[in-house]
């Protein structure tokens, strides 16, 4: 079981590309008080606050398998096709990826810009 | 389908059944519960990621069945294969599936039950069954990060997109460098929900957060809470008068303004906290302007604290001057343009008398503006500020005569006296083509934001309470209201869009306007304040650093009134009693009753009036009207008066709720009472019941709980049973916004909640949430043992109810009219001291049966049917006690009690003057009251003199002892006031209001009042009585004339015609104990019967005769005369010999 510790705030994810921040309280393929799900891949991790089921989980974000940017699973910073790709990458590499999700990131707005990209600063 | 991971559906064995899905693939039923459970059991067991028989068990399924039909929907998914391509450069590139499978788009996995489980489960699944199943169950998942994550997007987008956003480092910074900071901007720029959370985020973790409303308090932590993402974990609470969420783990707590100054009262440098938020600082409250003065004194004693006051961009250098010029961080309001449109209503003709009543014309051309200006399909509601509730219902009448003929609106009324249910539908919305419209008083100006709203009609009105102490007299007066109200009024037109504001009232009245409200300090009686500033030893109030100091009037007559009450001292000190009231967060009056109520051994009941006379009326407006309401109420109604009323329907509200069967919701429904009222009313009763155990007054509760171990285990499994109940509503997320009916304003508006709630309790799952909590809350037990004991209250026990709550209340008195009883039901007049003409409020059982305040002696209704009331002589003259004198269009007494005249008057009033004979009393310089027979006049006196004697020493033991620090266990037995004198108290009291005595009453004329008294006499001859009122020594009065018995009674001060030769009338008597025989006046007479040395010592004498049935408390008692001492008594056999033993 895991303690109280474990899911205390390891740190604040934040998404390199729309800025996006969250409190992450795990890092790794198998977040905690879950038994059942595996995650593919190396994930930032928060229990899932809209719940108040203790083994629900909510995965922030990941690592860029190309440019090892940390991005959000947001669908205007990065896509999951057996790996976590940016959005960046994605279409300088469109090519290498299969024709299904060629159209699918056709679909998908640029990062956006506005509001979160903006860094946060006295004015 | 997925690449395989783990190889499923191993062995078909034959059990009961086989499943082969090449042989039969149509007879796999999805939908059959056997063959899901038979999924359940192997992929969602305890441990699992969704557990069987959850709600989330069901959605899944409910996914599951879409997902179904989503595939049947395309079949045959062309497997599309691309073109090789070379291989990629970049290694994570290159081995990427070529072939497009869906299932490579999700990025986590399930693992089989078998690898986690030794088999034996999952074995008889077909595998194409599994895969399906597996597939389902992978989507769900991944629907469900991307629907979570989603909202924690949306939610960081809002956030960062508030106008507060771009200045959280400033006042982060700025708070480094400076104790206290000012922190400004407007409604909607989110400086209540984000302010609290930088500062957790800049590693804060002792935060307290002030607001002036219990309700922000709850709405805020949970917002908060929701927002830092931990709406489970506990790092952000709330603390209000009877809930509190907070725990070791919360590092930020909403709480009201008074809660905190009672923690400052126990521990004056507040150690608990690092930082202290203070909200809402412009709204000028009583408390929170107090609160200032308090951390102004603090600030230099905790170098450490930090103070952070929010306010509206109103009046900002006020406080950032107040503090030595703190910083200010002004952050701009998110506001649309908003058009303003003065449309004054044309100018009256003054002699149209009926100025009384509000024109409700210019408010429906306002809507026919909107109707013809804007088209329907854009969209946006109407918002409008009325004075008052008379002036909300004027308007709802008109507008909904208007919607029903247009049917493009829904016409809602928003108050605080409205049910709760019917506030809440202000947030619903409106059908498309259809818009609100809300007619508000200023409570939407602040308190309560609704979205959506585009159109403002401003009357520039609004009503407030203001508060005559001398009178002590509530009165709703209307006022304009202030430039800074305007404008927060017209804002509220522009929080979701561009928006109009309709002001009906002229540029140029805008301009008169006072620039700001008038702060509460200077409106209202600070009695209650002062109170706490004693408690608080803040020092002399008059001297008290104010931020804006109250009128010097107004504080000194709270301290008048608070030493007339006997909460100060001469030198203004906090007397005992003084200071268990400042603990008691109620009227002063009210919270005398409970210590009085305690003290006769009454405290259940009197918790009980208390608590309902704490509380808004339960009783709904709608039902006033609607009979049958009143016949189901009409059982449950007391003509001793509304506190037994609302007695009654309390206790009898909790046997229904202790009776499982049946649904207390439904009960109060039918009897037109709001529900959520009684809820307040149990909570106070549990918080006064505290306060009084806290200080000695009440023996503590059983702890031990009745009951053996099974029917302990049982209240257990009931308690977690309700516990579940409560965390599941709270999962659910309580009320969601509904679309309002068209004809719902048709049935009338605001009553037609039934409906309503009870779909809503239907969605909740037939659960009754705020029952739960009650139970939760309360020992229902407990209280129902309370209120079926209320049940056998004895007459006796009511009587002296009765008299409790007199004394509390005093002297808060109202005489009839003496032409009451000539007078239509609804006419009944009353005169109080200051206020002539009041009339009963309409919620009053008095108001529906006036004839019981009526004086008929059965001997008197004989002949003289045609003297007025004031004249007659009867023994059953009733004045009515109320709680509070409201006045709206008229002044209403409110909460009334009838109780007998001149008794109440001798045991309470304040002064209490004679004439030379005592046949003639006048009480408190209003009522006279004229007694038939000297002898009974004299007895009576000299009883409640007695008897208040007794009553204030009494009331000083028990006070004495509350105020006396308690040490751990020393209360086993907790003898409050010695069993015995309360006792002796309670019966003479008993004796001395059932006496009947013949008298007349009648309220004193102006000019009778001027000329009252005889005045101060150059000749005094002391009276030849120096024993007639006990053993006080008479001595002149300076003003008055005649002489001072007690700090109360005057003796013989009155000017009158009649009693020149009173005192030289004399009688033969003989003196029962003593047998001295002689000519007597009936004063001398009595004078000897005080000091007579034979006399038996105790009772008082007035009370003697009515004594007889009451003492015989043995049936063993007989008269007894001893010869030894030549006394007689009332003995039992042993009685008699331990007599007998004394003359040994």
């Amino acid at each position: 079981m895991a303690c109280e510790a474990e899911r205390r705030p390891l740190g604040v994810f934040e998404c390199q590309l729309c800025a996006l921040s969250a409190p992450y309280s795990y890092v790794g393929q198998k977040p905690p008080d879950t038994r059942s799900v595996v995650l593919l891949e190396e994930s930032y991790v928060l229990k899932d606050p809209f719940t108040a089921d203790r083994n629900k989980f909510l995965v922030l974000g990941s690592r860029c398998s190309v440019c090892s940017r940390l991005v959000c699973v947001g669908p205007e910073c990065s896509l999951f096709y057996s790996k976590r790709f940016c959005l960046p990458c994605v279409r300088e590499n469109i090519d290498a990826f299969p024709r299904e999700i060629q159209r699918d990131v056709e679909k998908r707005k640029m990062p956006a810009k506005m509001p979160c990209s903006k860094p946060r600063s006295p004015t | 389908m997925p690449p395989p991971r783990t190889r499923e559906g191993r062995g078909h064995r034959d059990h009961h059944r086989t499943f082969r899905e090449e042989e039969e693939p149509e007879r796999w039923d999805w939908n059959l519960p056997e063959t899901r459970r038979l999924f359940e059991d192997a992929y969602f067991r305890d441990d699992d990621y969704i557990r069987q028989g959850s709600e989330e068990c069901q959605k899944f399924w409910s996914f599951f069945e879409r997902l179904q039909r989503f595939q049947n929907l395309k079949t045959d998914r062309k497997e599309e294969k691309d073109p090789e391509a070379p291989k990629h450069s970049i290694p994570a590139l290159a081995d990427l599936p070529r072939t497009y499978d869906p299932r490579y788009r999700i990025n986590l996995s399930v693992l089989s039950p078998d690898m986690r489980r030794s088999r034996e489960r999952g074995q008889r699944l077909p595998p194409k069954s599994v895969s399906e199943f597996r597939w389902a169950l992978l989507h769900y998942l991944d629907f469900g990060q991307k629907q979570a994550f989603g909202r924690l997007a949306k939610l960081q987008r809002e956030r960062a997109a508030l106008p507060i956003a771009q200045y959280g480092k400033r006042i982060l910074q700025t708070l480094e460098g400076h104790q206290v900071v000012v922190v400004a901007g407007d409604t909607g720029c989110g400086k209540s929900t984000q302010v609290p959370q930088y500062l957790l985020a800049a590693g804060f973790s002792h935060v307290a957060c002030t607001q002036p409303r219990r309700i922000a308090c709850i709405s805020l932590a949970k917002r908060v809470g929701f927002e830092s993402l931990s709406q489970y974990g506990s790092k952000v609470g709330y603390q209000i008068r009877f809930e509190s969420t907070r725990s070791s783990a919360t590092k930020i707590v909403f709480l009201t303004v008074g809660l905190l100054l009672r923690q400052i009262q126990r521990e004056p440098d507040l150690p608990q906290y690092q930082v202290l938020i203070v909200d809402e600082v412009h709204e000028r409250h009583l408390h929170n302007d107090f609160l200032l003065g308090v951390l102004r004194r603090l600030l230099p004693r905790r170098p450490d604290l930090k103070v952070v006051l929010m306010s509206a961009t109103i009046n900002i250098t006020l406080f950032s001057s107040y503090f030595g010029g703190a910083p200010v961080v002004q952050v701009p309001g998110r506001l649309f343009p908003i058009t303003v449109v003065y449309q004054p209503p044309p100018e009256v003709e003054p002699t149209t008398a009926k100025s009384e009543k509000l024109d409700p014309q210019p408010f429906l051309r306002v809507l026919e503006t909107i109707d013809h200006k804007y088209p329907p399909e854009e969209r946006g509601d109407l918002l409008v500020f009325l004075s008052g509730m008379a002036e909300i219902s004027t308007v709802l009448e008109a507008a909904q005569t208007y919607a029903t003929h247009t049917q493009r609106w829904v016409v809602l009324p928003l108050h605080s006296t409205l049910s709760v249910a019917d506030q809440d539908k202000v947030f619903d919305m409106a059908p498309p083509g259809v818009r609100k419209c809300i007619l508000s008083t200023n409570i939407a100006e602040t308190s309560v934001t609704i979205d959506g709203i585009r159109f403002v009609v401003d009357s520039g009105k609004v009503k407030e309470m203001s508060y005559d102490p001398q009178a002590k007299l509530q009165r709703l007066q209307e006022f304009w209201i202030s430039q800074a109200s305007a404008e927060q009024r017209k804002g509220r037109a522009g929080r979701t869009g561009p928006g109009v504001c309709f002001r009906l009232y002229a540029e140029s009245d805008y301009d008169a306007f006072a620039p700001y409200p008038i702060p509460e300090i200077r409106r209202v009686a600070l009695d209650a304040l002062v109170l706490q500033m004693k408690s608080m030893n803040v020092g002399d109030p008059r001297t008290f650093p104010f931020i804006e100091p109250p009128p010097t009037a107004s504080l000194e007559t709270a301290i008048l009134y608070l030493r007339d009450q006997g909460a100060l001292d001469s030198t203004e000190a906090l007397t005992p009693i003084g200071s268990l009231l400042a603990q008691l967060p109620v009227d002063v009056v009210i919270g005398k009753m409970l210590i009085l109520g305690s003290m006769f051994r009454l405290a259940e009941p009197v918790l009980t009036m208390a608590a309902a006379l704490s509380v808004q009326s339960p009783f709904t407006r709608s039902a006033q009207s609607n009979p049958e309401y009143a016949a189901a109420r009409r059982p449950l109604e007391s003509d001793q008066g509304d506190p037994f009323t609302l007695f009654n329907v309390f206790n009898t509200w909790v046997q229904v709720k202790s009776e499982r069967s049946r649904n207390s919701r439904k009960w109060c429904r039918r009897r037109g009472i709001e529900e959520h009222r009684l809820y307040e009313m149990a909570n106070l009763r549990r918080q006064f019941k505290d306060l009084l155990e806290d200080h000695g007054l009440l023996a503590g509760a059983q702890t031990r709980r009745p009951g053996d171990s099974y029917s302990r285990l049982r209240q257990r499994r009931e308690r977690q049973a309700l516990y579940q109940l409560k965390r599941q509503h709270e999962e659910g997320g309580g009320r969601r916004r509904k679309v309002l009916r068209l004809q719902e304003e048709q049935e009338g508006g605001s009553s037609e909640e039934d409906g309503a709630s009870a779909s809503r309790a239907a969605s909740d799952g037939g659960v009754d949430i705020q029952d739960v909590k009650f139970k939760l809350r309360h020992n229902l037990e407990q209280l129902q043992a309370a209120a079926s004991s209320a049940e056998d209250l004895t007459r006796d026990q009511m009587v002296l109810l009765k008299l409790v709550l007199g004394r509390g209340v005093y002297p808060q008195l109202a005489i009839p009219d003496p032409f009451n009883s000539g007078r239509k039901d609804s006419d009944q007049i009353f005169h109080t001291q200051t206020k002539q003409g009041t009339v009963l409020h309409p919620t009053s059982v008095f108001a529906s049966s006036p004839e019981v305040l009526h004086p008929q002696d059965p001997e008197s209704r004989a002949g003289d049917r045609s003297r007025e009331d004031k004249d007659k002589m009867s023994s059953k003259h009733q004045l009515l006690t109320f709680v509070s004198l409201l006045e709206t269009n008229k002044p209403y007494l409110v909460n009334c009690v009838r109780v007998p005249a001149l008794q109440s008057l001798l045991l309470f009033s304040r002064s209490l003057d004679t004439n030379g004979d005592c046949s003639r009393l006048v009480a408190d310089g209003w009522l006279e009251l004229q007694l038939a027979d000297t002898e009974n006049a004299v007895r009576l006196l000299a009883a409640a003199l007695r008897l208040r004697a007794h009553w204030e020493q009494a009331l000083d033991q028990q006070l004495a002892r509350c105020t006396r620090p308690r040490l751990e266990d020393d209360d086993e037995e907790a003898p409050t006031v010695d069993r015995k004198v309360v006792a002796a108290l309670s019966r003479d009291l008993l004796q001395f209001t059932a006496s009947k005595v013949p008298y007349s009453l009648r309220r004193l004329t102006g000019l009778e009042v001027q000329n009252l008294y005889v005045g101060p006499q150059t000749i005094t001859s002391a009276p030849s009585l120096p024993n007639l009122f006990g053993s006080s020594t008479l001595s002149p009065h300076p003003t008055k004339g005649g002489y001072t018995v007690t700090d109360f009674l005057t003796y013989n001060c009155l000017t009158s015609d009649t009693d020149l030769y009173s005192d030289c009338l004399r009688t033969f008597w003989t003196c029962p104990h003593c047998g001295l025989h002689m000519p007597f006046t009936p004063l001398e007479r009595i004078a000897h019967e005080n000091t007579c040395p034979d006399a038996p010592q105790g009772s008082p004498p007035g009370a003697e005769e009515a004594a007889e049935p009451l003492k015989k408390t043995s049936a063993l008692q007989r008269p007894y005369h001893c010869e030894t001492c030549g006394k007689a008594f009332l003995f039992t056999p042993t009685e008699v010999l331990k007599h007998q033993k004394q003359h040994v």
